[in-house]
């Protein structure tokens, strides 16, 4: 285990309703959620002195900061590579706090996602950043939405694994099953069959429009502080046994064409190698867990690159019933981000943070070790969270 | 000046890493980049080799030719240039690299992993551009 290891918690978490169209701005939303975080956690809001969060976030800190009535920001940071960020901020926190950088950090991400932009659109690259030099290279093909990229990574996977569209259909159903009976999902009250995936229509084949995550209105916070200072708080402290980056060779912006194997793993496997190793735990040790699903099949991968089954094993591991509440895994409880809402992972760490607390609308029993991941597919990030 | 005339092409997003393959296919080349050190072959621009860190390199031009790796069927939404489903593969050349393409032009249920390909030249609005099809 590393110095790092257990050494901080997330005491508090706050977030706004999910919706379509918020009808306030982002700041706002941003500020209602770490507010409530805040008041989650107990601490004043004259006490943050860091905060991370994603480049992609609109919202600047100080802004934020201005608008909580911060006194004195020491540490604030930013990840990259949009939901490949997800548990980075965290690992910031727990960083910062851990070297004596910043003892009170907050975490947000906060978005009007659908009623004001959508990340389902075309992506425009303009001006030629390197980024956008590599998106247009390949937008000029044709390939220019998040779903086709990953459609691109999925039907190789599809050709190497045996996997098919009916394979990805039960994840669907799962993740529809849990959000409708979670009264803050978007798709509350509205499960799903196996032939409704299949009869939805196509958005780049491999995916059918129920293979993709929503766009949604929203904003999620949590305070990370140290473990010490977490015990003393009224929460029961989750603490961040462990948090990673991964980005091995070849790992691009959803581009990532040219290494050997296309599908979303390698960059899963390197964060996990790490996880594991941070925290001093196996995949046999993880009660239940997050994976972030901006597109339902990218799960499949992602279960075999965080240990769970054998490459290629995935998809008879997810139609055995494993990812059920009372299966060995159970997964995105709150519904994911196809059935709860799509705050670029951030609701998940909520959900990871009930699921340990147990306070969750579909707990699972006794849980208390979980994992926590990022988008995949691009540089991503990932965490295990847990309880004593 | 227009574009065309200080880059030699006009592509609408691109850098000077990048302006070699569009100028390429300005005058009906397929390019990648060979290393003048280790003569690595590398697709995706890049200013430096990844092999052995040289920042020299070469123009080389690829035959067209390869195999089908992997593909997705554009269906939603609607992209400029391009009509609804359109294929788009990721081709393993004969050269050894790895090049994306458009194949629209050929029907969605005619394309598969493993299929010989071969690129054509052709123009999309004013910009250069290429596509693959059956070989």
């Amino acid at each position: 285990m590393t110095h790092f290891s257990s050494k901080t918690a997330i005491a508090g978490y706050g977030a706004t309703e999910f919706s379509k169209n918020s009808g306030r701005s982002e700041l706002r939303l941003a500020v209602e959620a770490v507010l409530a975080a805040l008041a989650d956690a107990g601490i004043a809001a004259g006490e943050v002195d860091g905060i991370s969060t994603y480049t992609m976030d609109n919202n600047g800190e100080q802004e934020v900061f201005r608008a909580i009535g911060g006194r004195n920001l020491k540490f604030f940071s930013r990840i990259a590579q949009g939901g490949g960020a997800t548990c980075a901020p965290l690992q910031q926190a727990a960083m910062a706090i851990t070297c004596g950088i910043a003892d009170v950090v907050v975490v947000y991400r906060a978005m009007n996602e659908r009623s004001e932009y959508r990340f389902g659109q075309p992506m425009h690259a303009l001006p030629p950043t390197s980024d956008n030099v590599v998106f247009a290279y390949h937008g000029m093909s044709g390939l220019m939405t998040p779903a086709a990229m990953m459609g691109m990574m999925m039907r190789r996977y599809m050709q190497d694994s045996g996997a098919t569209s009916h394979d990805f259909a039960h994840y669907a159903v799962l993740a529809r099953k849990h959000a409708a009976t979670n009264p803050q999902a978007f798709f509350y009250g509205k499960p799903i069959t196996i032939e409704d995936h299949q009869a939805s229509r196509m958005i780049a084949d491999p995916l059918h429009l129920l293979d993709c995550c929503q766009e949604s209105d929203g904003a999620v916070a949590v305070v990370v502080v140290s473990a010490e200072r977490a015990r003393d708080l009224r929460q029961k402290p989750v603490y961040i046994r462990a948090a990673a980056q991964g980005s091995p060779a070849g790992t691009l912006g959803l581009s990532g064409f040219y290494r050997d194997n296309i599908a979303p793993y390698d960059e899963c496997a390197a964060a996990g190698r790490q996880l594991y190793a941070q925290a001093g735990l196996m995949p046999k040790d993880i009660d239940a867990a997050i994976l972030y699903d901006h597109f339902g099949p990218s799960v499949f991968p992602g279960l075999e690159a965080y240990g769970f089954c054998e490459k290629g094993e995935a998809k008879a591991f997810v139609k055995d019933g494993n990812l059920e509440i009372g299966g060995r895994l159970p997964l995105n409880m709150h519904g994911g981000q196809l059935g709860e809402a799509y705050i670029h992972g951030m609701n998940g760490v909520a959900e990871a943070v009930r699921q340990l607390r147990g306070t969750a609308v579909n707990q699972v029993p006794g849980v208390r070790t979980m994992l926590v991941t990022a988008g995949s597919g691009v540089p991503t990030s990932a965490a295990i969270l847990g309880v004593d | 000046m227009t574009a065309t005339e200080t880059r030699g092409h006009n592509a609408p997003c691109s850098n000077r890493d990048f302006d070699f393959f569009y100028r390429g296919l300005e005058s009906g080349r397929l390019l990648a980049q060979r290393c003048s050190r280790c003569a690595t072959l590398r697709s995706l621009p890049s200013p430096a080799c990844g092999q052995c860190q040289s920042l020299e390199w070469e123009e080389f031009e690829l035959s067209g030719e390869g195999r089908v790796f992997s593909y997705t069927i554009h269906h939603h939404p609607p992209l400029p240039g391009f009509a609804v489903p359109h294929p788009v593969v990721l081709v393993d050349m004969i050269e050894g690299v790895r090049l994306l393409g458009p194949m629209d032009g050929t029907p969605p249920d005619e394309v598969a992993i493993g299929m010989s390909v071969r690129a054509d030249f052709t123009r999309r609005g004013d910009v250069a551009a290429f596509r693959f099809r059956k070989a």
